[in-house]
Parts: structure tokens; C-alpha cells; sequence
């Protein structure tokens, strides 16, 4: 099967296309109502160790079964993470805290706070959970799933919220450009003088937006662990929230190319994990094949970074005027 | 020159000092939060059915009850100074070097290679190279996402957090690789490392002197990091580059019309942040292991950002930020020894006490740049132009408001 | 109800009352006891200095910020007016000096913020909505253009339009020609009549008393927070509303030296840049102030930031004394003697966050006196270099280590200006250099400037205030679209000059 080993790249692309698209989903609503979010990486950490505990617990505990158990499960993930996000807007919106630091201290804490949370939840063990924690049942694309030449593993035995989150695009795009809600929240992250000057509350939208990403981050760091990998690890989400960061900025926050970009830095992520016997790719030594999607990153983001507009207002502190 | 008669000589101030006003300012903020982060962390230890002033007396007794205990804390917080200097000396430039993590990683390798390839020079000369060669590996890995961001304006959070990536594969590369030991007899069993360092290219154990285990690895790294310290406030306060740099940290606009060149400015920022974070895993490599392990001490780059704002970006601060630290460090072990409460809960604690800092030094910043605003206003001199400056700049159409438009209604819908 | 046209609400009963209103800042009094009203039907001028409170005070009547004494009435009746929502629904609404429209939102999009009228936004119908209300004041715009498409006079219409989607009775204009040409003034004012017919009210905040004496039905003078004088134009006249303004007759003229003017000390020629600049030529020469009038938005902060270094051009030449600097670095511009008093003096001039001294050497940190080996400032030089410049140009301050944030905008400028004539440049750049300043602040500015020349310097004076280019000036040239269209005599008629700033040469006016 000649192209067994591209497909089945493909495949796990889809899944790391998941984490990263729906990471910089949450990204995209924080950032367009003007709170710069780089705590999404220890959002997604929060919704790992939650999610992980929380299909388990759905599953098994509460005995909803291998549907709804699950489902809950992500959800719970993805409340976690918007509540552990509460602390970057109260901190952003209500004290005024630079941006980049209050990120920084959300990645940093994340971190400790997924080792406490462990220890509670998993018996105390702190860096990690049993594997082989419920999942959703994998699913096969119909038609895509019988190509020949072994591309058919590309389709196969994905996870329903792979066709979740491409789905996501639309109802994100309606909100965001076709409600006064995405009016206003857009608006926020332009020029919130304006904004206030409308009598719109900045700060309501700007809570909305950041609690939103943490929620989406969440949900994608409970995916990752509950349906990717089975179990929580400490480390597992591997920059991951960066590189959606990364992925977020080159598609200009605009969520339909964020798609092609998340893929994008997906299939890098996928090159470590499948390709290493591949031509050029198996010269090199395994570890620094480990740092092909950081690369990738670094390049992508040096090479756009000139072509892009953030909302104009993002990072500065709004207390109607300057910013720190 | 337009009014008549002579201006009035500057008033003697009689008041307050502002850096001594701004530093009891500070002090009583860091002390409230101290003291709010305690407090939450107590309602958690009683969740665990323990009582608070049991745990933080053993913390106590464990960091500062003795000798030992002492030289534990020193010992730990001094990786810290530095990894903190290093970040903060980029925060003042307005830069994020996030990437202090990985820039220790390759500077760890660096001095590996000095180490072993070095050794036939004498100790006083060897472990200088050393230290030297730490420097410019944390210098070179700093220098990429520096370059990167004069260029291309790259953001430097992400670009760093890519290097730290890819330095901790080189690292495994190096160690499993190149600089994998050689020296092990047959059939022995050893963690994964590399070969033993000289013992003269060693920092040497300073605890002896004063009576602290010499299982501590308490060495004079730690007086080299309080050099390092009082260098770092030399350089930021009274010189050029410090000068510089804060003008561009503050007002990019404003120093470039100063001619000051912000690209240059920013680079040499990144070198000398990247040489200092080079210097974090001496204490490791040099005075704790003599060797670089597999197993080395992860995160220390990450926490030192954490240090670094909880001694709000000022090298004296530094210093006590991470000896605090240290000593909430060192607390993990008698926790685990002593009580019901899970080690982990260190973490929580350590985490609040930042977010309670970072939060309460955003407000002391308000309130005294308010009553500074005030002061000035009631000096006496109050002109037609006193009010609020809201006309400066041309911002017509572009549109975004006065500087000091008070916010009257910021909070309601 | 419609009060007839020009009757200027004379004897119907006023609409809007500000009784005793009191409103402080820290350490300002910013409006003290403050009396107004206003009625239906009138251009009712604000006039004051910069810093008189007239901002504050229709900022207080909008709810942008709450009154700390006295009390509103609309329509006889009190009401608190808590946010610009509340003063929206009362009718009342406010153009801003400094435009607050989302740029890369569309016309309507921006006029519709706040009022969508439903979650699901009808983009079409809004838009239809918006051209019939434009049509019926006789606005001409675009309602799906993008703002940051549009011209300053669009971007005003566009916040006037705003106001009145909303209905408001009241609307507030603050400084609204300030950006405007003269033929977007006489635009304006012709929809300010239609909007007066059709018995609106207009608040026309402004300092330029030509404008006032044109279009106001009736003036308050404030002054310091205190209303000093009610009047009417036909009652009044450009000095004594000055005198009213500034408390004591004032002197728009300074005597200006006679000196020989010398060799070109800048030559510019076919300056080009960034669809900004179009072929800019000029020459300044030593004891000469040359004037570049024109109205923001046409080159100016290019052809200020290409000429200092900040600015690389895309073609044209540039020489200092024969020397080419064009595409230079700040620093070598700097030192080859060239100062420069930016725009925007918070974000070119001056680092807010440091003390006085620290911004008092800012460019010449590298001096041997005030820096040396391995980069180590003296601080206790440049502490004196500080207090110099503090006692030689009458800096209002406590001492040098306050913060300059702290200063005062008319203090700021003077350090700006006593830190840029210490190194005696050659040449002075001075964009927009009176910019927010009282009285008292600009005449030392202006004389300052004419020292220069009285020196043998040569300035390049780059200004949107006519009073001033004519102040100062030897020689007036117009830019326009990022071309110079005219040069002129100093005591050519405005008339001549306003064509320049249009774009047409003095012959081809009709």
C-alpha cells in the first residue's frame, strides 16, 4: 500500500487540526474583542486534566454510558477551562494587568494547578492519569473511506469532533460578522472608545470574548486528552496552544482561513508522529524530526508576520484612552 | 525668557521623595498580597482538615528554622536570580523573552562541551571558559528570536516558546548523541548522561563555611548571581543601554524620534538577557551534579518569569522574590514529610501569591501616578493649560481619544 | 415642533438648561458654577481657551463624565444624565474633536453600533435607512464605503450621522473645523443651517473666532471654568470676544526681527513617499521661517517624519547644507544639527513614564558630557542640564525627577522645545508647535521660534493655524495632497492662501 504512511499523517493531521482550530477559536473571539490571550496553552492543560476526569467520571461514575459520558465529559473540559479563563479577564479587564503577563502567570500556573487538580481527581497521582479512559466511538467517512491505495486510512476511524469542529466555521463566521452580538464584540477590539461611546459595555463583550476562548480551549485540551490520547499526561499538550496562537495570527484572526492553517500546522505536527521514515525526513536524527512543527511555526510566523492586522485595539488596557 | 521677572527656583521638595513614596508604595502592596495569598491558601489547607498555621510553621522551620535549611533555600533560589534577571532585563525594553526556558537548555550544552573538551586548563581558567561558554550558548539561542523580531517584527512570545521546543529535543540529540557518556564501566547502570566534569571545572561547595550540608550544593554561584544582580540595576539605571532601553519599552515613538535605534536596542536587550539565563543551569551542572543529566531540572525558565514579577522587575526585588520562592519551594519537602496536604498545594500557593502581586502592583501603580498628577496640579501653578492635557497629538480621524478621558461609566451596560 | 429659520431661539423657552454645574479633576477646577442654555433652533457658540472647560462641560451634559455639583434640566424637567446613553435618549448628542469611528467598519456598520435594532443585523434596510436621512440634510456619503476609505470631512459627516440616527435634538460639535478645508468648512455650515431650519439645536465648541462671529446665533465665553460673557455676534467683535477669553487684551502679533536671510540651510526636491507625498519641493534658508499651511492630513507628519530620518522617502533628495541626508538614520539627521518638535508630543516627543531630567537629554544621551566608557550616564550633569532648561524656559515644576506625565501640555511642549534649541540646530522643524497651548505658553513658543531666526537659523514651521503661519512666517507655501501648490507672501490675503490649501495654484481660481 504506497501511500499507507501519507494517509494515516493525514489522518492524525485532522485530529491535531481539531486541538489547534478549536485553541484558535477561543483565541479568535478573545483577541477580536481586544484581550490578547496567550494563556491558551494553559487553558488547553486545565481542559485536560478536567476533560480527562471528566469522561471517566460521566462515564463510569455517573454511569451515562459510552455516548453521553464522554460528551459530558468534553463539556466539562470546556467549563473549566472558561472558568480557569476568568481569572486572565478579571485580571485584563478588571485590573488592567498587561495582556502578555497575565498569560504568562495563566500558562504558569496552569500547570501547577493541573498537578493539584490531578492529585484530586486521580487517586494522587500528579503527572498523569490511567490510560485507557472512554472515548466516542471513532467514526468513518462514507465514500471517502473505500479510496484505493491505502489513502482510504486518511478517513478512516476519525473522531466525531474532527467534523465538530470543521463545522464550527459557520455558526463562528454567522456570530462573529452577521449578529449585533459579533458587531459589538469586533468593535471592542477596534476601537473600544467608539465602542463606550455608543453606550456599549467594552468590558461585558471583552468577559464574553475571553471566557469564550477558555472554553474553546478547554474543549480542545479535553479532546485531547480524553479522545486522542485515552488519559492525562503532564506535557501533553506540547505548545500546542502556541502553535494555534501561531496559526491564529498568520490567518489574520479570520476564522475561515484559520482552517487552512490549523491543518497546516496539523500535518506538522503529524510529520514527527508518521513520517519519519519518509525521504528526506528519515535523514535526520528522531529528535530533531521531534522539532519539525516548531520550526515550521517559527518560519510560518517570521515569513507572514508583515501582512497582518490585528484588531487594532488588542493588548492595550481600555480605560478609555491609553494603555499601560 | 517670556515672563517678567525670574522663574522661581525649583522648590526644595520637603515632601517625600517619589522612589521612596513609589518603594513604600510597592512594599506595602507586596505585603498585602503576601498576606491575601496566605489567606486563600488557608481556607485550601483546611479543606484538607489540616490547621494553616501548622503547615506554614513547618514550611518555616524546614526553609529558615536552621543552617541547613538555609543554605537549602539559597541554593535553590539562585538559578532563579538569574533566570529572573534575564527575563527582566528584556520586560524592560518591553520585550517578552519567554524563551529563557530553552536558552538555558543549549547553554547547559555549551558548557558541557567546555567542560569536556577544556579540561586541560587550570581551575581558576576552566571554569571561567566555562561560565563564559554557558553565556553564549543562552546568548546564540537568545539571538534567533531577537534577530527574528528586528526583522520581521515576529512576535518574540511565540518565536521563544518555538526555541524552547526545539532546545529541549537538542538537548535529548546531545545527550543521546554527541555528549553521551563514555566513562561508565561495563555493564553498570546509569541514568542517561554525559561524562563527569573535571572535578577542578566545579563550583565549590560554600556550605562548609558556614555549617550547611554539603548535600544542600550551596556554592559561590550564589554571590555570582547577586553580582549579577547589582550589575543588572547598573546597567538598567545608570547607563546608555538602560536608559535606552526603558525609553523604547515606554515610548518606542519617542525614543526613535530621539534617535535611538530601537532594532538595535532590542537585540543587544535579547544578548544580554540570553547570557544571563545561560548562567541558570550552572547551579545544576557545576555545583549540584557535576554533570548534565537527562533528568535535569525542568522549568526553571518558566519560574523565573514568575520570580521576575513577583519582584516586580527590579534586581533588588529579584533577589527576595526568589528567596521567597525558594523558601515556598523548600516548604514541598516538609509538606510531603509532615502533613495531609499534597505537595502540589505549594504550587497553588505560589501560583496565587503572583496573580495576588501582579494584581495589587497594577493598582498601587494607579493610585500613586493619580496622586502624583494631583500633587503636581496643586503645586501652585495652576495655569490655563493645567487640565488634563486632552489635546496633545494630532489624532483626528484616526480617532482614539484623549489620554486622560476618565472612564465615568466604564462598567455599566 | 419648528422654529423658524435664523430666529436663533429668541424668546422661545430653552430647551436645555445647565444649572451651576461643577466638575473637577485632580487638582483642576474644571468647570466652576457653570450657567447655560441652550434652545431650539440656534448655533449656540462655546468659546474659551484650551483648557477653559468647554470640552468638560458639553462632556458632562453627554454623561461621559458625572457633574460633581448643579444639576441639568431638558424641557423644564431635571434629569441625571449617567452615560451618553441616557444623554442619547434625551435627545443629545456629541461629535467629538477627535473622531471615534471603527475604521474597518463600514458608514453604516459605524452608525449603527449600539442601535442595531435586533440580533440579526439587516444590513440592507439599515443602509437604506441611512441614505434617506443623509439626503434629507443634504449629506453627501456613502453608506457602505469604509471609514478608513473616507476623508476627514466624510469621517465628521459620518459621526454627525450618527448622532442623528439616533434622533438627537441637541447636537454637540467639538472644535469641528479643526480638520477641515475651507470648502468642507462652508460645507458644514451650510448642513449646520439646515439642521438650525429644521429647529435643532448646535453647540459649536470652537476657538476660531472668524467661524464663531459666521455662524453662531449667540456666544459663551468661558474662561478658567467660569462663564464670563453671553453675547451675540451682531453685539460683538474678534477682540473684545479675545479679551473675553483671555482676561486681558491680546497681542496676535509679535514684532518680528529683521534679519538677512543667508544661504539654503534644506533643500528639498521631489520628495515622494508612501502615496502621501507627491513630489514635495521647497527650500529654507538661514534666518528664514518658512510656513507650510495646510490642513491636516496632506503630508505634513510625512514630510516632517522624511525630513528628521523617522521616514525613509521613496524618491527625492533631501540636503542639510549640501549635505544629503534623505533616508538617513534619526541620530546622524540629529547631529548633523536639524531639531524637531514633533506633532504628537506623546508619542514623538516625549517619554511619559520618566522624570524630567531623563527626557531633558533624550537624543543626546551619547554626548561625551553627559555619557561615557562603557556607557555609564553622569547623571548629576545631565540633572543640570535638566534644572537649565527648567529656569531658561520657565518649566512649571516641583523639581527635575517628577514624572512628565505630570507636567502640564503647555509645560511638556516647553521642555520639548528648550531639550531641541540647546544643541542650536541649523535647522528647527516645528509641526503643529502650539498645539493644545493657552495663550501664554503659545506667545513664549513663538518667540522662541523667532529667536531662531533672529539667531540665523532657519525654521520650517508646519501648521494648520493660520494665525500662527501668518505670526511667523517669511515665506508661506501651501501643501496639499502631498504636493506644495502655492507659495505666498506674508501678507497675503487668507483668501489666497485657502486656495492653495485646495489644491488649485492662485491663477487657476475662478
Amino acid at each position: 500500500m504506497p501511500f499507507t504512511d501519507i494517509a494515516v499523517a493525514i489522518q492524525i493531521s485532522f485530529t491535531y487540526f481539531t486541538i489547534i482550530y478549536l485553541t484558535g477559536l477561543g483565541g479568535l473571539f478573545s483577541e477580536r474583542s481586544g484581550i490578547v490571550n496567550i494563556g491558551l496553552e494553559g487553558l488547553m492543560i486545565i481542559g485536560t486534566v478536567t476533560g480527562a476526569f471528566g469522561a471517566r467520571f460521566f462515564t463510569d461514575t455517573v454511569g451515562l454510558g459510552t455516548v453521553w459520558g464522554p460528551i459530558l465529559g468534553l463539556l466539562f473540559g470546556a467549563l473549566c477551562g472558561a472558568i480557569f479563563a476568568s481569572v486572565h479577564a478579571v485580571a485584563t479587564i478588571t485590573f488592567r494587568v498587561d495582556h502578555i503577563v497575565s498569560g504568562v502567570v495563566i500558562n504558569l500556573v496552569a500547570i501547577g494547578l493541573a498537578r493539584f487538580l490531578s492529585y484530586a481527581f486521580f487517586n494522587g497521582q500528579s503527572t498523569q492519569s490511567d490510560p485507557g479512559g472512554p472515548h466516542l466511538a471513532r467514526l468513518d467517512v462514507p465514500g471517502l473511506s473505500s479510496l484505493p491505495g491505502g489513502l482510504d486510512r486518511a478517513f478512516e476511524r476519525l473522531s466525531p469532533m474532527v467534523v465538530v469542529a470543521a463545522l464550527m466555521v459557520i455558526p463562528v463566521w454567522y456570530s462573529l460578522y452577521r449578529t449585533r452580538w459579533g458587531l459589538r464584540l469586533r468593535s471592542c477590539g477596534e476601537n473600544p472608545e467608539a465602542t463606550r461611546s455608543l453606550g456599549v459595555s467594552v468590558p461585558r463583550y471583552r468577559y464574553q470574548g475571553v471566557l469564550l476562548s477558555g472554553a474553546f480551549a478547554g474543549l480542545s485540551g479535553a479532546f485531547l486528552a480524553a479522545e486522542v490520547i485515552g488519559s492525562w499526561r503532564e506535557g501533553q499538550t506540547l505548545g500546542l496552544g502556541f502553535i494555534a496562537l501561531a496559526a491564529l495570527i498568520i490567518s489574520n484572526w479570520n476564522p475561515i482561513r484559520l482552517m487552512f492553517f490549523a491543518w497546516l500546522f496539523g500535518f506538522a505536527v503529524a510529520i514527527p508522529l508518521r513520517l519519519q521514515d519518509a525521504p528526506v525526513i528519515s535523514l535526520l536524527p528522531e529528535q530533531f524530526i521531534r522539532m519539525i512543527p516548531y520550526v515550521v511555526t517559527i518560519v510560518a510566523i517570521a515569513g507572514f508576520v508583515g501582512r497582518v492586522r490585528p484588531p487594532a485595539a488588542a493588548g492595550r488596557a481600555y480605560e478609555g484612552g491609553g494603555g499601560t | 525668557m517670556a515672563t517678567e521677572g525670574l522663574a522661581p527656583p525649583i522648590a526644595v521638595t520637603r515632601t517625600r521623595p517619589a522612589w521612596l513614596e513609589s518603594f513604600a508604595g510597592q512594599l506595602l502592596a507586596l505585603l498585602a498580597s503576601f498576606g491575601i495569598a496566605l489567606l486563600a491558601g488557608s481556607l485550601l489547607i483546611v479543606a484538607y482538615g489540616e490547621n494553616p498555621i501548622d503547615v506554614y510553621t513547618s514550611i518555616f522551620d524546614a526553609s529558615l528554622g536552621s543552617a541547613d535549611g538555609i543554605g537549602y533555600v539559597l541554593a535553590i533560589a539562585t538559578p532563579l536570580i538569574f533566570a529572573a534577571l534575564a527575563v527582566s532585563v528584556c520586560f524592560k525594553g518591553g520585550l517578552f523573552n519567554i524563551g529563557v526556558e530553552g536558552q538555558y537548555l543549549v547553554a547547559m550544552i555549551t558548557a558541557t562541551v567546555a567542560e569536556l573538551n577544556l579540561d586541560f586548563l587550570p581551575g581558576p581558567l576552566l571554569v571561567p571558559a566555562v561560565l563564559i561558554a554557558a553565556m553564549i550558548g543562552g546568548m546564540i539561542w537568545a539571538a534567533v528570536p531577537g534577530i527574528l523580531k528586528v526583522r520581521t517584527g515576529a512576535h518574540e512570545v511565540v518565536t521563544t516558546i518555538m526555541m524552547n521546543g526545539i532546545a529541549i529535543s537538542l538537548v535529548g540529540w546531545a545527550l543521546n548523541g554527541p555528549l553521551h557518556q563514555n566513562d561508565a564501566p561495563e555493564g553498570a547502570f546509569v541514568d542517561l548522561r554525559t561524562n563527569v566534569f573535571p572535578a577542578k571545572g566545579l563550583a565549590g561547595d560554600l556550605g562548609a563555611m558556614f555549617g550547611v550540608t554539603p548535600g544542600a550544593h550551596l556554592s559561590w554561584l550564589l554571590f555570582l548571581a547577586i553580582v549579577a544582580a547589582i550589575v543588572v540595576w547598573f546597567l538598567i539605571r545608570r547607563t546608555r543601554l538602560g536608559y535606552e532601553a526603558r525609553a523604547v519599552g515606554s515610548s518606542p515613538g519617542s525614543a526613535r524620534a530621539g534617535g535611538v535605534s530601537i532594532g538595535a536596542t532590542q537585540l543587544r536587550l535579547f544578548l544580554i538577557s540570553g547570557a544571563l539565563a545561560g548562567l541558570i543551569g550552572m547551579q545544576l551542572i557545576l555545583a549540584d551534579r557535576g554533570y548534565l543529566p537527562l533528568n535535569y531540572v525542568v522549568g526553571l525558565g518558566f519560574t523565573g518569569i514568575l520570580v521576575a514579577f513577583l519582584g516586580q522587575n527590579n534586581p533588588i526585588g529579584i533577589v527576595f522574590a526568589a528567596i521567597v520562592w525558594a523558601i515556598l519551594s523548600r516548604g514541598e519537602v516538609a509538606l510531603q514529610v509532615s502533613s495531609q496536604v499534597p505537595r502540589e498545594f505549594i504550587i497553588v500557593l505560589q501560583g496565587l501569591l503572583i496573580l495576588t502581586v501582579v494584581i495589587t502592583y497594577q493598582i498601587a501603580k494607579r493610585r500613586l501616578a493619580a496622586r502624583q498628577l494631583q500633587r503636581a496640579g496643586l503645586a501652585g501653578e495652576l495655569e490655563d493649560s493645567d487640565a488634563p492635557d486632552e489635546s496633545a497629538g494630532p489624532r483626528g480621524p484616526e480617532g482614539s481619544g484623549s489620554e486622560t478621558f476618565e472612564p465615568a461609566d466604564e462598567k455599566r451596560a | 415642533m419648528t422654529i423658524g429659520a435664523g430666529a436663533g431661539g429668541n424668546g422661545s423657552p430653552p430647551l436645555v438648561v445647565l444649572d451651576h454645574i461643577t466638575k473637577r479633576f485632580p487638582g483642576v477646577l474644571a468647570n466652576d458654577e457653570v450657567d447655560l442654555e441652550l434652545r431650539a433652533g440656534e448655533v449656540h457658540a462655546l468659546i474659551g481657551e484650551n483648557g477653559a472647560g468647554k470640552s468638560t462641560l458639553m462632556r458632562v451634559l453627554y454623561g461621559m463624565y458625572p457633574a460633581d455639583g448643579g444639576r441639568i434640566l431638558v424641557r423644564g424637567q431635571e434629569i441625571k444624565i449617567g452615560s451618553p446613553r441616557d444623554a442619547i435618549a434625551n435627545g443629545i448628542g456629541m461629535v467629538h474633536q477627535h473622531f471615534v469611528l471603527v475604521d474597518p467598519f463600514t458608514v453604516t456598520e459605524n452608525i449603527i453600533l449600539g442601535e442595531e435594532g435586533g440580533e440579526l443585523l439587516d444590513i440592507d434596510a439599515a443602509q437604506q435607512r441611512i441614505a434617506e436621512l443623509a439626503e434629507s440634510y443634504a449629506f453627501r456619503v456613502d453608506p457602505g464605503a469604509v471609514v478608513e476609505e473616507l476623508s476627514v470631512g466624510e469621517e465628521q459627516r459620518v459621526e454627525i450621522l450618527k448622532a442623528l440616527y439616533r434622533g438627537v435634538e441637541i447636537l454637540i460639535l467639538d472644535e469641528p473645523t479643526a480638520v477641515l478645508t475651507p470648502s468642507e468648512t462652508k460645507d458644514l455650515f451650510g448642513n449646520l443651517r439646515k439642521l438650525r431650519e429644521a429647529g435643532r439645536t448646535i453647540v459649536f465648541i470652537s476657538h476660531k473666532l472668524d467661524e464663531v462671529m459666521e455662524i453662531a446665533d449667540r456666544i459663551t465665553v468661558l474662561r478658567r471654568g467660569k462663564v464670563v460673557g453671553e453675547t451675540r455676534p451682531a453685539e460683538t467683535s474678534k477682540a473684545k470676544l479675545a479679551e473675553m477669553m483671555v482676561g486681558r487684551p491680546v497681542l496676535f502679533r509679535l514684532e518680528k526681527p529683521t534679519v538677512q536671510i543667508g544661504e539654503p540651510v534644506l533643500r528639498v526636491q521631489d520628495l515622494t513617499g508612501e502615496g502621501k507625498l507627491n513630489g514635495v519641493s521647497f527650500e529654507v534658508h538661514a534666518g528664514e521661517i518658512l510656513g507650510v499651511a495646510g490642513v491636516e492630513g496632506n503630508g505634513q507628519r510625512e514630510l516632517a517624519e522624511s525630513l528628521i530620518g523617522l521616514r525613509t522617502p521613496a524618491s527625492g533628495t533631501i540636503e542639510l547644507q549640501g549635505a544629503a541626508i534623505a533616508g538617513g538614520a534619526v541620530f546622524d539627521i540629529r547631529n548633523a544639527g536639524v531639531g524637531y518638535i514633533p506633532e504628537d508630543r506623546h508619542e514623538q516627543g516625549l517619554v511619559l513614564n520618566m522624570s524630567l531630567w531623563e527626557n531633558a537629554v533624550l537624543g543626546r544621551q551619547d554626548d561625551v558630557e553627559f555619557s561615557g566608557a562603557l556607557g555609564v550616564l553622569f547623571i548629576k550633569k545631565i540633572k543640570e542640564l535638566a534644572a537649565r532648561l527648567v529656569r531658561t524656559f520657565d518649566i512649571r515644576t516641583r523639581s527635575v525627577d517628577v514624572a512628565v506625565s505630570t507636567l502640564s501640555g503647555g509645560n511638556q511642549q516647553k521642555l520639548i522645545l528648550a531639550r531641541e534649541l540647546e544643541t542650536d540646530p541649523k535647522l528647527l522643524i516645528a509641526a503643529q508647535p502650539t498645539r493644545g497651548l493657552d495663550v501664554g505658553a503659545i506667545e513664549f513658543v513663538w518667540k522662541q521660534i523667532l529667536d531662531q531666526k533672529a539667531a540665523g537659523r532657519g525654521v520650517l514651521l508646519i501648521s494648520a493655524e493660520l494665525d500662527e503661519i501668518y505670526a511667523l512666517s517669511d515665506r508661506i507655501v501651501t501643501l496639499y495632497e502631498g504636493k506644495i501648490t502655492g507659495e505666498f507672501p506674508p501678507d497675503a490675503p487668507p483668501e489666497q492662501i485657502g486656495i492653495g490649501m485646495l489644491g488649485r495654484a492662485p491663477e487657476e481660481a475662478a
